[in-house]
Parts: C-alpha cells; sequence; structure tokens
C-alpha cells in the first residue's frame, strides 16, 4: 500500500498544461514530477517509478497532423512496453484534452483489457469551425468502471479545445462503448436536476461545445483505470476558479469540485498499490 | 540530398456523423464577409514529401502519420480530386494555396517530426511542403476564380493555382529554388557627397538620416580607428557592409528610440511657453519612476532589462512587457501578429536570467470592420487585417499554453492606414536561485560561451527594424514579414527554464529586432566586448551573406551565455529538448564588437561607439490648439433608441466570438476572466490571477487605451489612458500600494519634412502627452517600468496619406492580497447602486459625438475631454473603495468608459441578465448628455447588498460618492433624470444589440 502515489506529468513538445496538474495532484495528496517525454523515450526514466501517470492538455506538436496524433505516435512507437506494463500493474492513467486526444490516437482509449494500441475513436473538429474556451457542465455515469469519476453526479469545468469532437467509425461502436458504461461523462443542460441530465440526443451548442455525438466529453477503457476527457478539471481546482464566484459572498474554502477526480484516482492508488 | 518526392493527400470522410468542418467554415465566412452562397466547400490537405523512402512505403504508413484513418480518406501520389467516388461531381471552382519558398510551413515541420519517427533513414535534407485545396460547388456565376482565390491566400507569403469548370485541377509541386553563392563582405565608401549618402542610406533600406550617416563617415576617418582596423585585417577608411548594416539595425529608431531621446524646442501657441527638453523619455519616464524607486523596496528592474521586474512577494518577482508589431501586421495580418505575441514571450523569457511567460494581454486598434469606403493600393480590408490578427494572436498565445487574460479591440477610420497590434506579457521568477543568484540580474564575465537557441537564420526577417523605422508604402519589403512557429518557441521555452533552474545561465536576451548583432551586442556591454563567428550560425538556407547572418530577425531564437564548465549540461538539455543550441560566440572585454565569418574578420566596432554614437536629434515642436466643431446633440431625441445603438458600436459592442477564441484560463490561474455574469458573457473589467496553485494571492493585470481624445488634446488622451487602466485595476481591489505600468506609445512620424508638413504639431501631441503622462504617474504613484514607441505609423505621402491617431496604451500590472475578494461587474440581485466620482459636461471626441457625427445627427465632435485636474482626489476615493473591495463589502463594480454611465450600467444590467432602476441627477453642473454618455474619468459604478450599505458609506465617508438606484426583480433598465423617464430598455434587447454586431461568424455551426 503506498501512502503518498508517485504522479508522472508528461511535458515536453508543446504539452502546455502539466504544471497545473502537477498541482492538483500535489493538492489531491500525492507526489506528482514532470517527466519530459524524452525522459521515457531514451529510458532515463521508466513509467514503473511511477504510481499515476496523466497526460495534460496543450498542442503536442501544434496538432498540425491532427490533435495528439505525433505525441501518439511517440508513445505507441517508444513507449509501448512501457504503457503495457504501467496498464497490467494496475495503475491509472489520466488524459485531458489534448493528453485524451493522445490516449484515443494511441489506442489505449477507449481501448481493450490487454492494450493492443489500436485506434478506434477520434477527436475532430469542432462543429463550429472555432477553438474556444467555455465553462460547460459534465455529467457522469453511475455505473461506469472508471475510477476517476467515482461517486461524482456533477461538475463544472472549462472546455479549450478545437478538435473535441468524438467520433466512432459506426454507431454500434458507440453502442458497445454506452453499454460498457465507458462513456463516463457528458455535457449536459445546467437547468436540468443534477443526475438527470443525460442524454443521447446531441445536445444544442454551446450546451454541448463541439457537437459531440451523444455528448461525450470523456470515455474510459472497459477497466476503468484509463479516462480521458475534453475538459479541464483541473483548471476547477479552486473555487475562485468559477466565473460566478462573486455572484456569492466570499467562499473562505479554497479548493473546488474539480479536485475529486485527482482525489478518486489518488484514493484509489493508496488502497491499490 | 533527397530528390524522392512523393505526395499524399487527405481528406475528411462524409456521413454518418462526420464532416468537413475546414470546408464548411470557409463557406461560412464568404457568407459574413461578402454575403456570398455557395452550395459547398470541401478540403484536402496536401503533403509533398521530399525524401529516400518510396512511394509503396510511404503509402504503407500513410495511415500512422498523415492520415486519421478514422476520420479522413488518404491517397498517396494522386490527387484525390481525381477520385470520381470521392468526388463525384465535378468542381466549379478548385483553389490550391502553398507556402513560397522560404516561407515557415509549420505543418510541414510537424509533418517532418512524425515522418522521421517512422523513417529515421529517410535521408539526410528531408523535408515536407504542405499545401490545402478548398473545392467549390455550387459558386454564383458573378464570383471570380481570381478574385475568391485572394480572399483564401496573402500573395506575399503563399502562391494559389486554381482552376475553373472544366479546366485541369491544379497539381502544386516544389517551387525550384535556384541556390544562391555566398558573396563576402564588400566595401562601402563613405568618402563621398551628402546626396550620395542619403541615396546609400535609403537604397540600402538603412533607415539613417544625413547626420548620422555623416557620424559613421567620421568614424572612419579617426586615425586611431585606422590603424584598429589595419591591425584586424579590416579596410582602413571605410566600413564593410556587415559593419554598417550593424550600425543602422543598431541606429534605428525601433532600436535606439531617437525621437524620445531628441533634443525637442517646445513652442506652446495657446500660453506662449517655449521650452527645451532633453529627452522625453530621460524627462517624463525615466526621472519619475527612478525618484519613485527611491520611496519603494519592489522595484527590482527598470527599463534596462527586456522588461521591467517588481518583487511580488518575498519568494517571486514578477515583469510585464508590451510591444507593437504594426508594419508586419499590416502586411500579413496572421503572420505579423503571431510574430508579435510569440516575439513579446520572448522578451519576458530574456528577463534577468530567464522569466515564465504566466499571461498575454492583446489590445488592436482597426479600420471599421463593416468599411464601405474606398482602400489605398496594397492594404487590406479591415475585416480581414481583424480576422488575421485575431488568428496570428490566438495561435501564437494558445499553443503557447499562455493564457490571454486581459485586452480591447478600438475601431477608428485612421487605423486603416495602419492597424496597431499591441501584444503584451507578464512573467514570473524565483526571486533567487538554488545557488543563491538574484534571477533578475544578469551576470555574464569574459571567457563565457555564447549560444544561440532555438531555430535557424534564414532570409526571413531581415530588416525588419529598419522597415518598422520606415512608413508603409506599396513596395514594402516580403522579407520583413515572418510566421512564428510557436512549437520550436515552447521547446524552447521548456529548455531555458530548466537551464535557468539549474543555474546554467549567466546572461539571456531574445533575438528580436536587429537580430544577433543586437542581441549578442546589447549583451556584450556587460563585458565589454565579444567576437561572434558567422561561420558557425545554423542557417536555414545555404548563400546567406555575412550582414545578412548577423542582421536577420528569424524567429524563435534565443541568445544566452553560458560558463564553459556548464557547457556539457547546457548542451545536454537542448538535446532532451530537441532544442538546436549552437556555440557561435564569446564574451571579451576587448571593447570591441568583434565579428568574424571563419577565419576572417567582417566587421568591428568599438562597443562605445555602436552604443552610444548615435547623434541627438534635434527637433521642433509647435502646439497650436485645434478648432473643431464642438459637438451640439439635437434636442427630440430618444435616448432609449441611442442606448442601442451605442451597444452595437464596434467600440462598445461585446468582443466575445473573438476573445473566447483566446484560451484564457490555461495555467489553472485566472479568477477574473474576460466574461463575466449570469451567461458568462458581461464584460470582464481587468484581468485577475492567482498564480501560485493553492494560494490565493494575486496578480492584476489592466489596459486603458482612449486614442480619439488625441483629436482635441493629446495630453488629455494620455491621462485618460492611464486613469482608465487603474480604475480597471481598482476595480478588482487591486492594492495600490505596488502597482506598475508600461507605456506604449504608437504616433504618426512626429518630424517635420517634406513628407510630413505638420510634423511639429505632431511632436508637440508627444510633449503633451509625456507631460499628463508624468503628472498622473506621480500622482497615482504608478512607476513606469517599461515601455515601447512606434513612431512611423503612416501609409502613403500626400493628399492620400493616412496617419493614425496619436495613441497611447498604458498597461498595468499590481499586487492583489487575496484573489477571493474582489468584484465582477455583472449586477447581483438585490444591490444598491451608487456612482464613485462626478459626472462633468466632457462630450468631446466622446462615442456618442463621433456616433451621431457619423450619422449626420451632429456637425462636430469638439468640446471639452474628460481632463484629470486632482488625480489625488481620484486616488483617495480609488484607495478606500480598493479597502471595500478587499473586506469583502462590495461584490460589483464597473468602469465608465466609452458611453458613459448609460452604457455602464447597461453591460451591467446585460452581465446580471436583470434589470435595474436609476437616477443619474447628482452633484456638478452637467447636463443629461453630460451625466448619460460624458465619459469624464475617475466613475466607477458600484453594486452593494443591503446588508452592507451602512458599512460601505461609512467607509467611502469624504469621497465623491452619488447613490444612484437599486438593481430589479424584472429585466428592464429605466434611467431617471429626476422625475423623468429617459431610458428604458429591456436587457434582452440590450444583449442583442451588445452582442450582433461584431460577431461575425456566419452563425455557429
Amino acid at each position: 500500500m503506498v501512502d503518498t502515489p508517485k504522479v508522472a506529468v508528461l511535458f515536453g513538445f508543446g504539452i502546455n498544461c502539466d504544471r497545473e496538474t502537477a498541482a492538483v495532484f500535489d493538492l489531491a495528496g500525492a507526489t506528482s514530477e514532470r517527466v519530459h517525454v524524452n525522459h521515457f523515450v531514451n529510458g532515463e526514466r521508466d513509467l514503473s517509478e511511477f504510481h499515476i501517470l496523466a497526460v495534460p492538455g496543450g498542442f503536442s506538436f501544434g496538432d498540425h497532423l491532427g490533435s495528439g496524433r505525433l505525441l501518439g505516435n511517440r508513445m505507441r512507437f517508444a513507449m509501448r512496453e512501457q504503457l503495457t506494463a504501467f496498464v497490467s500493474a494496475g495503475k491509472p492513467i489520466i488524459g485531458i484534452c489534448n493528453g485524451f486526444q493522445v490516449l484515443v490516437k494511441t489506442g489505449l482509449l477507449p481501448g481493450k483489457e490487454v492494450p493492443d494500441f489500436e485506434q478506434r475513436a477520434s477527436l475532430t473538429l469542432n462543429n463550429s469551425g472555432r477553438y474556444e474556451d467555455r465553462w460547460v457542465t459534465l455529467e457522469f455515469d453511475p455505473e461506469s468502471p472508471c475510477i476517476w469519476t467515482k461517486g461524482i453526479t456533477r461538475i463544472e469545468c472549462p472546455v479549450r479545445h478545437g478538435e473535441g469532437r468524438f467520433v466512432m467509425p459506426s454507431t454500434t461502436d458507440l453502442d458497445e462503448l454506452q453499454a460498457n458504461h465507458q462513456i463516463a461523462t457528458r455535457y449536459v443542460d445546467p437547468s436540468t436536476e443534477p443526475g438527470q441530465g443525460i442524454t443521447d440526443e446531441t445536445l444544442p451548442f454551446p450546451i454541448c461545445p463541439n457537437g459531440s455525438i451523444r455528448n461525450i466529453a470523456g470515455i474510459c477503457d472497459p477497466t476503468g483505470l484509463v479516462f480521458g476527457l475534453m475538459p479541464h478539471p483541473e483548471a476547477a481546482y479552486a473555487t475562485f476558479l468559477h466565473p460566478h464566484h462573486t455572484r456569492s459572498d466570499v467562499n473562505e474554502e479554497i479548493l473546488g469540485e474539480g479536485m475529486q477526480i485527482f482525489r478518486n484516482a489518488v484514493e484509489y492508488a493508496q488502497a491499490n498499490l | 540530398m533527397p530528390s524522392n518526392i512523393v505526395r499524399v493527400e487527405t481528406t475528411p470522410k462524409l456521413g454518418e456523423g462526420m464532416r468537413d468542418v475546414r470546408g464548411d467554415s470557409v463557406k461560412r465566412q464568404l457568407a459574413a464577409d461578402h454575403n456570398i452562397k455557395i452550395e459547398s466547400v470541401r478540403s484536402i490537405v496536401g503533403f509533398l514529401i521530399d525524401s529516400e523512402i518510396s512511394a509503396e512505403q510511404i503509402s504503407s504508413r500513410v495511415d500512422d502519420v498523415f492520415a486519421d484513418p478514422i476520420i479522413e480518406e488518404s491517397t498517396t501520389d494522386s490527387l484525390h480530386l481525381e477520385n470520381q467516388d470521392l468526388f463525384p461531381e465535378p468542381a466549379d471552382i478548385v483553389v490550391t494555396i502553398g507556402f513560397k519558398a522560404g516561407v515557415t510551413d509549420n505543418p510541414g515541420k510537424a509533418a517532418l517530426d512524425g515522418f522521421l519517427t517512422l523513417f529515421p533513414d529517410a535521408g539526410e535534407g528531408s523535408r515536407i511542403s504542405t499545401y490545402i485545396t478548398y473545392v467549390f460547388h455550387g459558386v454564383p456565376n458573378d464570383v471570380e476564380v481570381e478574385w475568391l482565390s485572394k480572399q483564401l491566400h496573402n500573395g506575399l507569403i503563399e502562391r494559389a493555382l486554381f482552376s475553373k469548370s472544366g479546366e485541369d485541377y491544379p497539381r502544386i509541386e516544389y517551387v525550384p529554388v535556384t541556390p544562391i553563392d555566398y558573396s563576402p563582405p564588400s566595401t562601402i565608401d563613405l568618402e563621398v557627397s551628402d546626396d550620395e549618402l542619403m541615396r546609400l542610406s535609403e537604397e540600402g533600406l538603412l533607415a539613417l538620416n544625413l547626420e548620422e550617416m555623416q557620424t559613421i563617415q567620421a568614424h572612419y576617418r579617426d586615425p586611431k580607428i585606422r590603424q584598429d582596423r589595419a591591425e584586424v585585417g579590416l579596410p582602413e577608411n571605410a566600413p564593410t557592409d556587415v559593419e554598417l548594416e550593424c550600425l543602422a539595425q543598431t541606429w534605428s529608431e525601433h532600436c535606439k528610440h531617437k525621437i524620445f531621446a531628441a533634443h525637442i524646442n517646445h513652442i506652446d501657441k495657446e500660453t506662449g511657453e517655449e521650452s527645451q527638453i532633453d529627452s522625453l523619455f530621460k524627462t517624463h519616464i525615466m526621472k519619475p519612476t527612478l525618484e519613485m524607486k527611491d520611496e519603494v523596496d519592489w522595484l527590482l528592474s527598470v527599463f534596462h532589462d527586456n522588461s521591467g521586474v517588481i518583487a511580488w512577494d518575498d519568494e517571486w518577482s514578477m515583469c510585464m512587457k508590451a510591444e507593437t508589431h504594426n508594419s508586419p501586421s499590416a502586411l500579413d495580418p496572421y503572420g505579423g501578429a503571431m510574430t508579435g505575441i510569440v516575439g513579446v514571450n520572448r522578451d519576458i523569457l530574456g528577463t534577468g536570467l530567464g522569466a515564465r511567460p504566466i499571461a498575454n494581454t492583446d489590445v488592436f486598434c482597426f479600420g471599421p470592420p463593416d468599411w464601405e469606403g474606398d482602400l489605398p493600393d496594397n492594404l487590406f480590408h479591415p475585416s480581414r487585417v481583424l480576422r488575421g490578427v485575431h488568428a496570428g494572436v490566438r495561435v501564437g498565445g494558445n499553443e503557447s499554453g499562455i493564457p490571454t487574460v486581459n485586452g480591447a479591440i478600438v475601431f477608428d477610420d485612421r487605423y486603416i492606414g495602419k492597424p496597431l497590434v499591441y501584444c503584451g506579457t507578464i512573467g514570473i521568477m524565483p526571486r533567487k536561485l538554488a545557488d543563491g543568484r538574484e534571477s533578475h540580474e544578469k551576470n555574464p564575465q569574459p571567457g563565457d560561451r555564447v549560444y544561440m537557441v532555438g531555430g535557424r537564420v534564414g532570409y526571413d526577417g531581415i530588416h525588419g527594424a529598419t522597415f518598422s523605422s520606415l512608413e508603409l508604402t506599396e513596395e514594402s519589403p516580403s522579407s520583413a514579414v515572418q510566421i512564428g512557429d510557436p512549437i520550436t518557441q515552447k521547446k524552447m521555452v521548456d529548455m531555458i527554464l530548466e537551464a535557468r533552474d539549474a543555474g546554467l545561465i549567466t546572461c539571456i536576451t531574445d533575438n528580436g529586432a536587429g537580430g544577433l548583432s543586437s542581441s549578442i551586442g546589447e549583451m556584450a556591454e556587460y563585458t565589454n566586448g565579444c567576437k561572434i563567428d558567422l561561420g558557425k550560425v545554423p542557417l536555414k538556407q545555404e548563400g546567406l551573406s555575412s550582414w545578412e547572418i548577423l542582421v536577420s530577425e528569424s524567429q524563435e531564437r534565443m541568445t544566452v551565455a553560458v560558463r564553459e564548465s556548464d557547457v556539457a549540461a547546457f548542451e545536454k538539455l537542448a538535446n532532451l529538448h530537441e532544442v538546436e543550441a549552437t556555440w557561435v560566440a564569446d564574451f571579451t572585454n576587448t571593447g570591441q564588437f568583434h565579428v568574424v565569418h571563419g577565419e576572417k574578420t567582417v566587421a568591428s566596432l568599438p562597443i562605445e561607439f555602436l552604443h552610444d554614437g548615435v547623434p541627438q536629434l534635434q527637433l521642433e515642436s509647435e502646439w497650436i490648439k485645434p478648432t473643431l466643431t464642438p459637438f451640439t446633440p439635437p434636442s427630440n431625441v430618444q435616448h432609449s433608441d441611442l442606448l442601442l445603438r451605442m451597444l452595437s458600436r464596434p467600440n462598445i459592442a461585446s468582443k466575445e466570438t473573438w476573445v473566447r477564441q483566446y484560451d484564457h484560463e490555461v495555467i489553472a490561474q485566472t479568477a477574473v476572466k474576460p466574461f463575466v455574469g449570469v451567461a458568462r458573457d458581461g464584460p470582464g473589467d481587468a484581468g485577475l490571477l492567482a498564480p501560485i496553485h493553492g494560494s490565493t494571492k494575486g496578480l492584476v493585470v489592466s489596459n486603458g487605451i482612449s486614442p480619439r481624445y488625441s483629436d482635441i488634446d493629446a495630453g488629455a488622451m494620455a491621462a485618460a489612458a492611464v486613469d482608465e487602466a487603474v480604475r480597471n485595476a481598482v476595480c478588482t481591489g487591486v492594492d495600490l500600494s505596488k502597482v506598475a505600468g508600461l507605456d506604449n506609445f504608437c504616433w504618426p512620424d512626429p518630424i517635420e519634412s517634406k513628407k510630413t508638413p505638420d510634423g511639429k504639431f505632431k511632436l508637440a501631441q508627444l510633449v503633451r502627452a509625456n507631460r499628463e503622462l508624468e503628472r498622473i504617474c506621480r500622482a497615482y504613484f504608478v512607476p513606469c517600468i517599461s515601455g515601447k514607441d512606434s513612431m512611423k505609423n503612416d501609409y502613403g505621402s500626400g493628399e492620400n496619406k493616412i496617419s493614425i491617431p496619436p495613441t497611447l496604451l498604458f498597461s498595468l500590472f499590481g499586487d492583489h492580497p487575496d484573489v477571493r475578494y474582489t468584484t465582477t461587474s455583472d449586477l447581483k440581485p438585490g444591490e444598491s447602486l451608487y456612482l464613485v466620482g462626478e459626472s462633468k459636461q466632457e462630450l468631446g471626441a466622446s462615442e456618442i459625438s463621433f456616433m451621431m457625427k457619423e450619422a449626420g445627427e451632429a456637425e462636430g465632435i469638439g468640446g471639452e475631454v474628460p481632463q484629470l485636474p486632482n488625480p489625488e482626489k481620484n486616488l483617495a476615493s480609488y484607495k478606500a473603495l480598493t479597502k471595500t473591495i478587499q473586506s469583502g463589502l462590495v461584490r460589483t463594480a464597473h468602469d465608465c468608459s466609452e458611453g458613459g454611465v448609460a452604457v455602464a450600467i447597461a453591460e451591467m444590467c446585460i452581465g446580471g441578465r436583470c434589470g435595474a432602476a436609476i437616477d443619474i441627477d447628482g452633484p456638478g453642473e452637467a447636463d443629461i448628455w453630460g451625466r448619460l454618455w460624458g465619459e469624464s474619468l475617475g466613475r466607477i459604478i458600484v453594486g452593494v447588498k443591503q446588508e452592507n450599505r451602512l458599512e460601505f458609506l461609512s467607509q467611502m465617508k469624504g469621497h465623491s460618492l452619488t447613490y444612484m438606484g437599486e438593481v430589479t426583480d424584472g429585466n428592464t433598465l429605466s434611467i431617471w433624470d429626476g422625475d423623468d423617464l429617459i431610458i428604458e430598455s429591456n436587457v434582452e434587447d440590450m444583449v442583442s444589440a451588445w452582442k450582433g454586431s461584431l460577431d461575425m461568424t456566419g452563425g455557429d455551426q
């Protein structure tokens, strides 16, 4: 049993949310370290030193050949063994925004029980054609095996992307994903009652900010250990980052609702690794 | 050299939830900007791969790198357009756009990186070039293919091929590049007539005046200099082209700020004053700041570094810099603006021993986006400038992971001649490094090695500094335009910050204007000498001559000094981050700026002459008060109608569509965002950051700009800019005892000449602006710690000349004790409303005056322009107000600027999605127009909850405060003048007026 799980937060090549992602894991009770991708690629470091892996947001390689694609390739070809070992050791992985795109393009998401590094889905240009930064409301599938989202009903946090529309080649693929409860989180209409917001019908812009099929915001692999999402829960780590924080009296509590996702993983690691 | 070129094309799959968003966006934009309805637009992305890898090999791996098999169709060695399954219908028009030779192709660079991951043995010199093809179906008959192609590309940097219905589809190829042979340095004979000297300056784009050319001439007549030159094997009595170019860069207006350093004879015809000013900069900016520095302990570094540094707390210091990139943005809005933002980021990285950029600010001045008048040759329509500049700053900021937290867009007809693109960046650094050195101080020693880090040197960016010191003409050089590469820069930033923390850096600066000649030249002042070897400098293409290597402003480069003992560690870090770092020079203490190219000396200039040799300009300034037709508002006007019209004015309207495309929240620190309120679309006044994760200590960022007041008095314009920036910061609850400012002047040429017959007046405007800047900054105790000036913002000459209105952007950053205790502009239920400050009869050059004059409802815009006669009084009430905010009594505040009280309260209702009832009656002599629409400075509208009223009133006692009214339950804003209801407006009507006019998206989907 580990008291203080160690978290590897990838950085380099245009990843740019590495500092805040590292910080929220520290605030959640872990010890994080920003590790350059090439340290893992060249063998100076090994993923096995860590209990949790985070692939943060950013614009790896400028997203020029499709978001997350080139970093996904580096991981797929140069870190394949380390990643396979990490997943089979039952260690959690999160990909946020560009990190989610990377995990989808490496094939770790939606993935198989044992990673085969086959790409099965994609994240493509928002229907609006625009990159946007705006706050969204998320709800979570209570029956999902995802260890990152346990016990969370609804949170608000920002999306900041131009390529967040989740697509799969066929409807049956989506049905299967949904039946497995791998669609861990979706965009919902904030005016619905918490717990009642999830729907398969694509919600209008900007509630569903990118036109994602079935309002998919994030998915997990069949084990529930690998989780990726387009929105940024780490950007809602503090109450004062919520756009409405001035609409009520000053909240003395500093930590915000985005923290729960990171706490879940830290607690999982503490209990299981 | 590889010579096997393979073509790969990808296009989005269609059907079952798949679509071509890129094509759809082009379709929507043509509809929004030109009202052209096209049936469908599809897009194809192409790659030309020049390597030793065969088409068969590439074809088998194409879905591993070039195409996403889930969403894209790919083809190797053929055109998608010839595939009838994908494109069954022949296209009406096809346009293919690629980059011109030598222009940065970022997707091509990324593709090559991905390609080499799969094919490491692709061959040295492998390259990939990208292009995009748009396929149009259902094009209206009156749309010309040439016109359409022009809308889609910029001929300065891109080339387009097109085909019409029935013609063969375009097939773009590499342009053969003729190799250029290196030509050795030439000697320039300066023993010529004065006319000939000026011809040398003009034809060589040196931008040096006669006195400067004569000073250089005299330098080469000095027997001591001649002797020194003979010893190093240089021509004794004449400069090499390397030396002359180096002097031109270093002495350019852009680098030396010669107008701000000039001696000025100032005559004021209004008052009869005649005075002498020895440098506006030293007199009105430097002196006040240095005097303030003596009074506080938090001004760590002012003026001499790439940005000014303040101590934020015991552990961290903050720095800020703002710059303009006007001329490049006029020629290529996208590339010009992008290099503007990533360039100012490098100023932060080059401050002290390296600071980390944590926030950007962007302020733009454009012509009206709906302009229907004539456009001079070579200028883009303002809407295209807006789109391009916005896209450049968006990509530059977002891809660098730096949030854009505050800014503005200002519109005026005269900015058609030259758009202003102000880019600012804030940085953070630890006060002390692990080895005990203070990180705001550079400390190179002779013997330290100088590395060039990041990008390579190419033809792009030659003559940027001297070009920006000339006016824009139809013949402006294309080499002055570049496209930034944010990912190369991001890798470099990551690497340099690690090197800093490891204690490996002794000195660092960026390569901006003037390239290596400026960066190494400036750093060489620390040790009094350097020796550069141009032969070591890595090049983008062979054949650059010595002077071109020295002065090229190719982007994404830093110059870093490293102790010899740290070289191995430094190079290892560069290697890890895949950043090119090349040893190109050494610091010496010889007193010489010594340049060799391989074995041969190509330049040797005394450091002192290089930096201090430029003669002081002698300028004439004369102030004659302009006579303007006064703004006389008509009677019988419905103010409710005026309110909706004002809300849709581009200068007031919501910029949400544009600003939302900036990432304003990366780094997870933005506590007050550009958008506030119930629907998160109300205006934010200043940005408020909590840069240390887990801590509530804050930093405020704000801007003030009010260029149209210069039509009446540029002094008032400057005072208004400072007050607006301070007022915005006050609204967040800033700590006014630790606030620093940045002055960024953009002026039309103020030197009297044949081209500029009104130069004396423009210089007098500059004198007045500086005097007011000093007066207000002293009164508010806001030291200017860094600044910049751009002094040639004119287009053309003679009758067709367009000069921008003299414009000062005042940017500010300040301390904040706790970001939880702040306000936003949206009204909250149950609040009482108060006006801090006083409305005066100040309608001159106001937004309402311009609106009514443009509509023919008023004759002129003249009258009293807002003034700040008693800034000490304002400061006292600002201080009292910030205390009430810091104690949590006030959660709502919004400053009154363009459009006065009426627009401010309307914006607050929009943010709160609620109504309000206020009475504008109050102290002072102003009439209804002055109280509703006047733009008097020093005013803030404040909302206070009932339970906090008494305490608020007691804390604000003795300050100018007027009770205005209440937030109401309904959704109607009603504004009363005593018993008369003068404005009644529904909040939803106000929302659509305010949000409609600058949307320009052509719809969401």
